[in-house]
């Protein structure tokens, strides 16, 4: 972000000659904005707040707006943290749900609210978010030499936990651009789910591999996020490791080729030295007769 | 040194090194006018950029290249006139080594300033040098070339050198004076005795072998610059041989030419005789006959074989190229073994219109080479740009090739202003023996 | 400005939030996958943003979204990302000659219309066999030809597979584009006003600006790679056409759908185009079985210069004469 911010800077007077002709702001621009909160591991709550505008079709994000978030249950209202929006309009903070707790509502809903206060230009806006804290842990076991992974969702009854019954939960790994989804559970009673653990799955050079579990789009928990780490994976082989040194296309030729080169070279550039040196000595020799003759009128 | 013959033919030649008559001053004037306008063709590629021409994404080679393959090509006319009859101390060669000479040294010269034009920053030359990977034919082509002006240079100088110390020394010719200090430098203080003889003998010797060596050398690398692709019609293993055959075969018909035209300038009858455009005419003979087997060998295992792309390749050569690929591979493989073939058609001038057939024919060769491949490639051309689809060669690229032309046509003229055309001092050498033996 | 609905908070319900949802259209998988990026990966939207604003109400005319791309040296563009080995997966099945990917990639690259990175062509490999829309990037090839007749080393394959182009080396030669079974490609015949709209320093990695007499070609977008953005091509397809991802991890993904790399290509037959000619591409095709489209959508809403482009396929031949 301070990459995009520093950009901006360095830019933006270049950039402010080439503006568009855009109507004179006369009244602020309706904006728009988008919460999402999702429980992650250690009792953690991640709020991730879009903020745009609609420019014709298009739609534009806002940067550098502060959000405010707040969360609130039946009576208290709490400041959880403020933070400004990046290049992509996105604003996010970690908040963690105890020490102190967050204000719930009877049924152990919070409500989050993401607050713009909108400036001369942009009109503020509002968005909350309800939902009930969970929490998902995967861990992993085998059974008759087959390979699981079990994933436990708890939610919170007061002081102690309770199982999560009845919900999907879908399985990912982490890789480059995009998850890639191995599987989905239905939690039972005990809110417990497994699934065999893929045996083609490909991790580190060690064959360690991240497991996400996630609920998302829960009427009652909204995004709800847990992952562990096993050693089950095929280990990763480094194709760029394979990259040949001498081949046709890399930089450095093959060894024949570099030899074949320079014998012809020598050989063919080497007869040329030698007419040349013919043609030198021929030269000098020419020299030498002059000089001989000269010696010869002068003694006779 | 000079002898008596040696002075009576220095005599002869003397006027055509003294005096520029006004004919051939309006001739190089018109050269000098139409290289001028090859610069201009040139300042206007350079300042809008290679869309003037008639080159797009497809057909990325095109005029440019093929005038570079036939100059290179036309060189290597002194290899063979000049080296191999040299080595095999062939009497009847020694009037038109010369030219055959000039020829070599001068197309040698032209060839790769074509490359120059399709090369798109040629800011950036220097970095063939600097950069160079050992891997890329067209590396392979730059140390080959170089490789070949510097010995064909050599060559050049060992075989005028004769010449330039008998023009020092002879009286009865007028120079400024700053020509005869230039001749005296450049004759190195030979002065024919035995010890300088037998050096230079050895010398001529050697290069003679080079540049037969460096001749197939070189043109196998051009050569196999299109066979190492992938592109149908080019990736041929035919393509080395066969461009050194086709080389050595245009050379003979510029040979011909040539002597055709300086035997008419300088009124050379007596020694430019018929023979020798037989002999030649039997060369070109050989040549068209192996050129004819190599061009039917190639196309017939393509066509034979009719993979998909060789047969798109072919289809295309006969509908949009039908008449170029006649005169090529028909006119100019059967004219010259006909004309030289039948004792009756023998004569200087059919044999000289044949071999400018032959020149054409080979020209339009390398065109069938280059640019109908690069039409057909293996994904289609889906384009609606006209020009995009076929190449369309533009004035900028004529005018350049005229220019190329006449620029030859000025170094030949200039050149023989410079030395005599025949190699005087050669001519009044004794014949050698019979069991002497080459390379000693 | 406060405005007046403010004093009551709007309560959203689930649905109102996936309307404003951060990645349009994409789902939950992906807005899921938002999260992830705040989390630990990296940021991994592909939303399509193409102005950016500052709260200051400075209409910043940025443009495009690669501003944000960082740029590195030719030097360092010549050691590939570390650990990666990419490689595409290209669904001919459902391909409909959107040409969202064309034009996406030439906006990207600062390209005129006259310059295509991204071709599509339109085949039919014999007369029987189906007509298809071949969207054909470069194949980044593991033996690739191109880099062998370089004279100058101007085009590299790095170690992540990508073969790139410095075009402050290449002397436009040309011999790689002789060199390329695939036509894929161009040669830059004179200067483009297009190339001057890019103000940011010249980076192989963007391809970008663009230089009159060189060579210039599909380069996978390094640069969108380096900050997790999948390249133009692959968010642009409506049709989720193409796929990428690293060939070391075994997945790839088209931005929406993601795929263990091997399976996808087991299960569904893919392939890698003209095989036999040896260059070992990194682009695979998935044979268009059970098309989502007739061929014929391919030509709905095309400009005319482009529909003339497929006048003498034998596709359009054979339908005229119906």
């Amino acid at each position: 972000m301070l990459w995009s911010v520093i950009l901006l800077v360095f830019f933006s007077p270049i950039l402010s000659a080439q503006e568009e002709a855009s109507p004179e702001e006369a009244e602020p621009v309706d904006t728009y904005l988008s919460l999402l909160a999702t429980y992650t591991s250690n009792d953690t709550v991640v709020l991730l707040a879009s903020l745009y505008i609609r420019h014709g079709r298009e739609r534009i994000d806002l940067q550098n707006a502060q959000i405010i978030f707040t969360a609130s249950g039946e009576k208290d209202q709490v400041e959880v943290g403020r933070a400004f929006t990046d290049s992509t309009g996105s604003a996010h903070i970690k908040v963690p749900l105890l020490n102190p707790a967050l204000p719930a509502d009877a049924e152990g809903m919070i409500t989050y609210t993401a607050d713009f206060e909108g400036t001369d230009n942009y009109l503020s806006a509002s968005e909350q978010f309800i939902s009930k804290p969970a929490r998902l842990e995967v861990s992993f076991y085998e059974e008759d030499s087959v390979r699981y992974i079990r994933v436990n969702a708890q939610q919170h009854a007061g002081d102690a936990m309770e199982p999560i019954t009845g919900e999907t939960v879908f399985l990912f790994v982490p890789t480059l651009f995009r998850p890639l989804p191995i599987g989905e559970v239905s939690l039972d009673e005990e809110g417990t789910g497994s699934i065999e653990f893929p045996m083609s799955l490909i991790g580190d050079s060690l064959g360690n591999i991240t497991i996400v579990a996630r609920i998302d789009e829960n009427d009652r928990f909204g995004y709800v996020r847990g992952e562990n780490t096993c050693s089950w994976a095929i280990p990763k082989h480094l194709f760029s490791q394979d990259k040949p040194t001498r081949e046709l296309w890399t930089p450095v030729a093959p060894i024949w080729m570099i030899i074949t080169l320079l014998t012809l070279l020598a050989g063919v550039w080497g007869h040329y030295i030698y007419a040349v040196t013919e043609l030198i000595k021929i030269k000098k020799s020419a020299s030498k007769e002059k000089s001989e003759e000269k010696d010869w009128s002068n003694y006779s | 040194m000079a002898n008596g013959k040696d002075q009576a033919l220095l005599t002869e030649f003397a006027p055509q090194i003294e005096r520029t008559s006004l004919i051939q001053f309006i001739w190089i004037f018109f050269l000098v006018g139409v290289i001028a306008a090859g610069f201009y063709a040139l300042y206007v590629q350079i300042s809008e950029g290679h869309i003037v021409t008639g080159m797009r994404d497809n057909v990325v080679w095109g005029i440019y290249i093929v005038n570079f393959i036939f100059f290179m090509g036309v060189s290597y006319a002194g290899a063979l006139i000049s080296g191999t009859l040299h080595l095999f101390r062939a009497e009847w060669r020694k009037p038109i080594i010369r030219m055959a000479e000039f020829i070599t040294i001068i197309a040698l010269l032209i060839g790769p300033c074509y490359i120059l034009l399709c090369i798109g920053r040629l800011d950036r030359l220097p970095y063939l040098v600097l950069f160079g990977r050992i891997q890329s034919p067209i590396t392979w082509d730059v140390i080959a070339i170089s490789t070949d002006i510097f010995g064909c240079l050599i060559f050049l100088y060992l075989a005028i050198l004769r010449d330039i110390a008998a023009i020092r020394d002879f009286q009865g010719i007028r120079l400024p004076n700053w020509k005869r200090k230039l001749y005296r430098i450049l004759a190195l203080g030979y002065v024919g005795t035995p010890e300088q003889q037998k050096r230079l003998h050895r010398a001529t010797d050697v290069m003679a072998a080079m540049v037969i060596a460096i001749a197939v050398i070189v043109y196998s690398v051009l050569a196999w610059i299109f066979s190492v692709t992938l592109q149908p019609g080019w990736h041929s293993t035919i393509f080395g041989p066969y461009f050194v055959i086709a080389a050595v075969f245009s050379g003979c018909g510029v040979m011909i030419v040539v002597m055709w035209l300086f035997r008419k300038i300088y009124r050379l009858e007596q020694f430019i005789t018929r023979k020798h455009f037989v002999n030649v005419g039997i060369l070109m003979l050989i040549l068209a006959a192996l050129f004819g087997y190599f061009t039917f060998s190639d196309y017939l295992t393509k066509w034979y074989g009719s993979e998909r792309n060789d047969e798109l390749l072919i289809n295309l050569l006969f509908d949009e190229y039908y008449w170029l690929f006649i005169l090529s591979n028909y006119v100019g493989v059967l004219m010259p073994m006909i004309v030289v073939g039948f004792p009756k058609l023998r004569t200087i001038n059919n044999i000289t219109i044949s071999a400018i057939v032959v020149i054409l024919a080979l020209w339009v060769n390398r065109y069938l080479i280059v640019v109908p491949t690069l039409e057909s490639p293996y994904l289609p051309i889906q384009d609606s740009r006209p020009a995009w689809l076929f190449y369309n060669s533009t004035w900028v690229e004529w005018v350049l090739t005229a220019a190329g032309v006449a620029f030859f046509a000025l170094a030949m003229t200039v050149g023989s202003k410079f030395i005599p055309i025949i190699n005087v001092s050669e001519m009044q050498d004794a014949p050698p023996p019979e069991d002497e033996e080459i390379l000693v | 400005m406060k405005r007046e609905s403010d004093s009551n908070p709007k309560k959203s319900s689930r649905r109102d939030f996936l309307k404003k949802s951060l990645v349009a259209g994409a789902g939950v998988v992906a807005a899921g996958g938002l999260v992830e990026a705040y989390l630990d990966t990296q940021a991994a939207e592909s939303g399509e943003k193409v102005k950016v604003l500052t709260t200051d109400g400075e209409i910043v005319e940025v443009d495009k979204a690669w501003l944000r791309y960082p740029r590195v040296s030719r030097k360092e563009s010549r050691k590939g990302i570390p650990g990666r080995k990419f490689v595409m997966v290209i669904d001919l099945a459902r391909c409909k000659n959107a040409r969202a990917c064309v034009e996406k990639c030439q906006h990207g690259h600062h390209l005129p219309k006259d310059q295509e990175f991204m071709k599509v062509y339109l085949l039919q490999d014999t007369e029987y066999t189906a007509p298809y829309w071949f969207p054909k990037p470069c194949f980044h090839c593991d033996n690739p030809l191109c880099v062998s007749v370089c004279p100058v080393g101007a085009t590299y394959k790095r170690t992540d597979g990508i073969v790139l182009i410095d075009t402050q080396r290449c002397i436009g030669c040309k011999f790689c584009i002789t060199g390329c079974p695939y036509s894929t490609r161009v040669f830059a015949w004179r200067h483009y006003e297009e190339y001057d709209e890019d103000t940011q320093p010249y980076s192989p990695e963007a391809s970008s600006p663009g230089v009159e007499g060189t060579v210039s070609k599909c380069d996978f977008c390094p640069d969108l790679i380096r900050v997790g953005k999948l390249p133009y091509c692959v968010s642009a397809c409506p049709m989720g056409v193409i796929f990428f991802g690293d060939l070391d991890e075994d997945v790839v993904t088209n931005g929406a759908e993601t795929f263990q790399f091997s399976q996808l290509i087991r299960d569904r037959a893919g392939y890698r185009y003209l095989e036999v000619l040896g260059t070992r591409p990194s682009v695979y095709y998935l044979p268009p079985v059970e098309r989502q489209f007739p061929v014929n959508r391919g030509f709905d809403g095309l400009e005319e210069n482009v529909s003339k482009r497929y006048e003498n396929t034998p596709y359009v031949k054979k339908q005229r004469r119906k």
